[in-house]
């Protein structure tokens, strides 16, 4: 599916990302990206996660594939959830810069909101860090509220 | 290292970092989302509040087992826990808890939408484990606990001693002081009104005693509608109306009413209702400008404080051991030499005005009238409780007229305006005046004699 550009620019500003995955009894899992790299042409998004702080959502994801994961603007709750089969990648150069670079937009951010930045280090941890492909099958808005859950778009 | 139990992590439980739920529908497909509010049960259940018809619910329906990460705001670790849906809640103690606790922050946060708790999702917690972070070295330590059972002890045993309802107020207000909470207030209920009133407060710039509350405004004035505890732990976000109301006596004056003192900055509050024999008798509130700044425990713990200051008001209420009328009154003078005090009467809403300052209005303003008038037709300054009782021209209702606490309003407005008539205890059931010059009593337009 071509990622609308107003959702692509929205899923690489500073906002915080969620992991949400399965394994195969079906026994969710919730794990932390550190950034998003949007690939155009192929109608996906390459999140950055750590697998040594989140084991279980990249075994999850290299097991069946399944994963959701939630955008939220921290300065008023906007979200967006898109959902799909995705596959787990070595990082590469371009994967690491662009999740330092996350990590110091999304902190100074969260700062901005009054957070201290040593609070929010344990957030955005960047070991072992591999690159997780999910195509935008679906997406949802997640913004709380009556219309959360609502179907944005499907391909 | 020992094992992590629930209540250790009560800190991640006040709503300040956002906790996050996954969940999977019946083929696996997984569901992320924040959650609202997530409350700690006890030490092998946790409670989600459910406003919307969300894929959540759907999911957990078909599938219980769930995940849910919690945030220690003090020092940001996470924690993740394995927990499987149980039940859904639309009623019972826990589910109005957490109606009310839902109301007061949408209300603070000034959300127009009102958000209306629809079930409790009740989910047991089968694993608890700390998420991995590089930054500590992650030994674990249990959550500093509320205050000390035996320094509560104290504060009651301060409490029990107190035999009206002034000794009352200053030993739960001082009893919080020695337990560190630094800005407190003691509020009471009216009775036939739908207001409470400041009797006590400590740690504020003005004591703002004889301010008022209305019943169902504010985090005081829903603790007293709930009849339940209310807590805030970061109003960061919360929309201050506060630091632009003006405080000054001109301002008192023009408006006959004594603003609420409060703090400008304060990032934590909480408001316990003082209930005895089933009847609420007041509110104790207090407030804190760190986050964070009252925790489960606190609650608890001063919850208890609130309850017995409650029974403790009521028995102070009680007549009989109040003295008995007094026989041979000394006329006594009680002027001081000094100018004269000009005091004048609103009859219709028995405000009254010493040397143009506003001081009070209402029974209290009766009060004051009936001594004063009193002290100038038979020259004498001492007064039992029981003889104003009696006296047909205050209007009192018959029955728990509450005379007590307004005498007690009077002379504690009276010595924090630093008025010439002052108002003094003498004894149980028994008041004295004490003016510093010559009273001249004015009746404004409207006025009864």
């Amino acid at each position: 599916m071509q990622i609308n550009h107003d959702i692509a620019v929205f899923m690489t500003s500073p906002v915080m990302i969620v992991l949400g995955t399965s394994d195969d009894a079906s026994q969710p899992a919730i794990g932390r990206a550190i950034g998003a790299l949007v690939q155009k042409d192929e109608g996906s998004i390459d999140l950055m996660v750590s697998e040594w702080q989140w084991p279980a959502t990249v075994a999850n994801v290299r097991a069946n594939g399944r994963l959701a994961a939630t955008f939220a603007r921290p300065s008023d709750y906007v979200s967006f959830q898109v959902k799909g089969r995705a596959a787990v990648l070595p990082a590469t150069a371009e994967h690491l810069s662009s999740a330092a670079r996350y990590v110091e937009r999304i902190t100074a951010t969260l700062e901005g909101l009054g957070l201290d930045g040593r609070i929010v280090t344990p957030w955005f941890v960047n070991r072992d860090l591999v690159a997780v492909r999910l195509p935008v099958d679906e997406i949802f808005v997640q913004t709380p509220g009556a219309k959360a859950g609502q179907l944005v778009e499907r391909q | 290292m020992m094992a992590i139990r629930l209540r250790d992590l009560s800190a991640c439980f006040e709503g300040v970092i956002p906790s996050i739920i996954a969940t999977a529908a019946a083929d696996g497909s997984p569901n992320i989302s924040y959650l609202s509010h997530v409350v700690l049960v006890d030490d092998e259940r946790i409670a989600l509040s459910n406003q919307f018809f969300s894929k959540t619910a759907a999911n957990v329906r078909a599938n219980p087992a769930a995940a849910v990460l919690v945030v220690d705001p003090r020092n940001g670790e996470q924690y993740r826990l394995d927990v499987s849906f149980e039940q859904t809640l639309d009623s019972g103690e826990l589910f109005d808890e957490m109606a009310v606790q839902l109301r007061a922050s949408s209300a603070q946060l000034g959300m127009g939408e009102v958000m209306r708790l629809r079930g409790v999702d009740i989910y047991r917690v089968s694993a608890l484990n700390a998420v991995p972070s590089p930054s500590t070295v992650q030994a674990y330590s249990p959550a500093t606990t509320g205050p000390q059972l035996a320094a509560m002890a104290a504060v009651s045993r301060g409490i029990c001693q107190a035999s009206d309802v002034d000794s009352v107020v200053d030993s739960v207000l001082e009893g919080l002081q020695t337990l560190q909470y630094g800005n407190a207030m003691l509020l009471l209920t009216e009775p036939d009104s739908d207001r409470l009133v400041t009797i006590g407060t400590r740690g504020y710039e003005r004591s703002g005693i004889g301010s008022e509350v209305v019943i169902g405004e504010g985090v005081i004035g829903m603790a007293a509608q709930e009849r339940r505890p209310i807590r805030i732990s970061d109003m960061s976000r919360v929309q201050r109306f506060g630091s632009a109301v003006q405080t000054s006596s001109a301002e008192e004056n023009r408006t006959r009413t004594i603003s609420l003192p409060g703090m400008p900055d304060a990032m934590s509050q909480l408001a316990l209702p003082m209930i005895a024999q089933g009847t609420l008798r007041g509110v104790l509130f207090l407030e804190s400008c760190r986050r964070l700044a009252f925790t489960r425990e606190d609650e608890a713990a001063l919850s208890i404080i609130a309850m017995q200051a409650a029974a403790a008001l009521a028995l102070a209420g009680d007549e009989s051991g109040e003295a008995q009328p007094v026989s041979s009154l000394v006329a006594t003078g009680a002027t001081k030499p000094g100018g004269p005090i000009r005091v004048v009467h609103y009859a219709y809403d028995d405000s009254i005005f010493i040397d143009n300052d506003y001081l009070i209005k209402g029974v209290p303003g009766r009060l004051l009238i009936y001594l004063l008038r009193t002290y100038l037709r038979e020259g004498r300054s001492e007064f039992s409780n029981r003889e104003i009782r009696l006296a047909d021209e205050l209007r009192l209702p018959d029955v728990k007229d509450n005379l007590e606490t307004r005498l007690l309003l009077l002379r504690r407005r009276l010595e924090e305006k630093a008025a010439p008539v002052q108002l003094l205890h003498v004894g149980r059931g028994r008041v004295r005046l004490e003016l510093a010059g010559p009273v001249l009593l004015d009746k404004a337009a409207g006025g009864t004699d």
